[in-house]
């Protein structure tokens, strides 16, 4: 082996971008956005909610809702295909709880390559409302919402085909907080 | 080794590995109570203790013995420890990982909401043909632990509701005959 490297000086570099380049384009690539940074911001919240409804609990869902009841039939076909819905939200007393460096840690995720922010939605709350759609290839793989507040802090993640009148009419289902997100619009933009 | 006694080694392995798989998911109710009492140095107070004294979970005792004031969680299935008058201080993140980290391999978090003064986490999981859910809620002053057995159709109800249904079960798990 050391002779190897020592013939060929370039191959442990090789070997290693090898390696690691794929695990980051798949993560990079990953529909699920990586949120325990935020966990801190804890201690400062007047309230946080972690919601985790993962594929088992989807998977549960579709099999127990009754297709005879109007409301759980169409939650059900809200739902189906879907990989995960994962929320998190933090409320605070006051402004200057969380910063730049907060949220930027999210919007870094989601420059990777797949994501796309839709410039055009808006919503009837107050603050910012970013919505992110995750393509791979012409299928919609993810969707994150961040929506920061002075006092205010969420992000809504979901994870598999999801559009945004979709997301419109899971808000206030499961947990999932009322964005007020408006009609989807389908202009798009790359440069974030 | 002879095939008998092979076969009589692997029966009782059988049996053994049955019996430690309903155990470990049996304790977990216990495991918890047990968590939170060396986590902040407190207590739990038994139902039967309650009962007498007439305190939060007068009718839970009738319940957990198959009593028909039941609405949401299966006959009998009510698990519950009350931790009343004791001071929960101590950093409710440190215990938010410690329990996720101990009832990760069987439970799913479902929702956590965690305040100033207040934590509440459920965690669900299938059994069989029904589900098993576990609330937990600590507050300044008192802390309540709850597993119930819930049929598919109250779980639908937790999943669309999950603060709503969640409530209601605590309150039947500990509404007071007497209030």
């Amino acid at each position: 082996m050391k002779s190897l490297f020592h013939t060929f000086p370039r191959t442990p570099l090789l070997v290693a971008l090898l390696v690691v380049l794929p695990a980051i384009t798949a993560r990079a690539q990953d529909p699920r956005i990586q949120l325990t940074h935020l966990d801190h911001l804890a201690t400062r919240a007047s309230e946080t909610v972690d919601l985790n409804f993962d594929e088992r609990l989807i998977l549960a869902a579709a099999k127990i809702f009754n297709d005879k009841d109007e409301d759980e039939a169409q939650i059900k076909k809200l739902i189906t295909g879907l990989k995960g819905v994962y929320v998190k939200s933090f409320e605070f007393e006051n402004d200057g709880q969380y910063t730049a460096a907060d949220v930027e840690a999210i919007r870094a995720q989601l420059r990777g390559p797949g994501w796309t922010r839709l410039v055009n939605v808006t919503s009837k709350k107050e603050g910012t409302v970013e919505v992110y759609l995750l393509m791979n290839g012409d299928q919609i793989g993810g969707l994150a919402v961040l929506a920061a507040e002075d006092r205010e802090l969420t992000v809504v993640n979901i994870v598999g085909p999801v559009d945004l009148e979709r997301l419109a009419k899971l808000e206030g289902q499961f947990g999932v907080p009322d964005l007020g997100i408006e009609a989807p619009k389908t202009k798009k933009n790359d440069d974030k | 080794m002879s095939r008998h006694h092979f076969k009589q080694v692997a029966v009782v392995l059988l049996i053994f590995s049955f019996a430690s798989v309903v155990q470990a998911r049996g304790d977990d109710f216990n495991s918890v109570v047990k968590m939170i009492e060396q986590f902040y140095g407190v207590k739990h107070e038994g139902v039967p203790f309650l009962a007498r004294a007439g305190m939060k979970a007068g009718r839970t005792a009738a319940r957990i013995k198959g009593g028909t004031a039941r609405q949401i969680a299966e006959a009998g299935s009510i698990k519950l420890a009350v931790f009343e008058d004791q001071d929960f201080n101590g950093e409710f993140l440190k215990f938010r990982s410690t329990l996720n980290a101990a009832l990760s391999e069987t439970w799913l978090p479902f929702v956590q909401v965690l305040g100033a003064n207040e934590q509440n986490y459920i965690f669900t999981r299938e059994n069989n043909d029904k589900y098993n859910v576990l609330f937990i809620s600590i507050e300044e002053r008192e802390a309540t632990v709850i597993q119930v057995t819930l049929s598919p159709k109250n779980f639908a109800r937790l999943l669309k509701d999950p603060e709503g249904t969640g409530k209601a079960i605590a309150e039947e798990a500990t509404i007071n005959d007497q209030e």
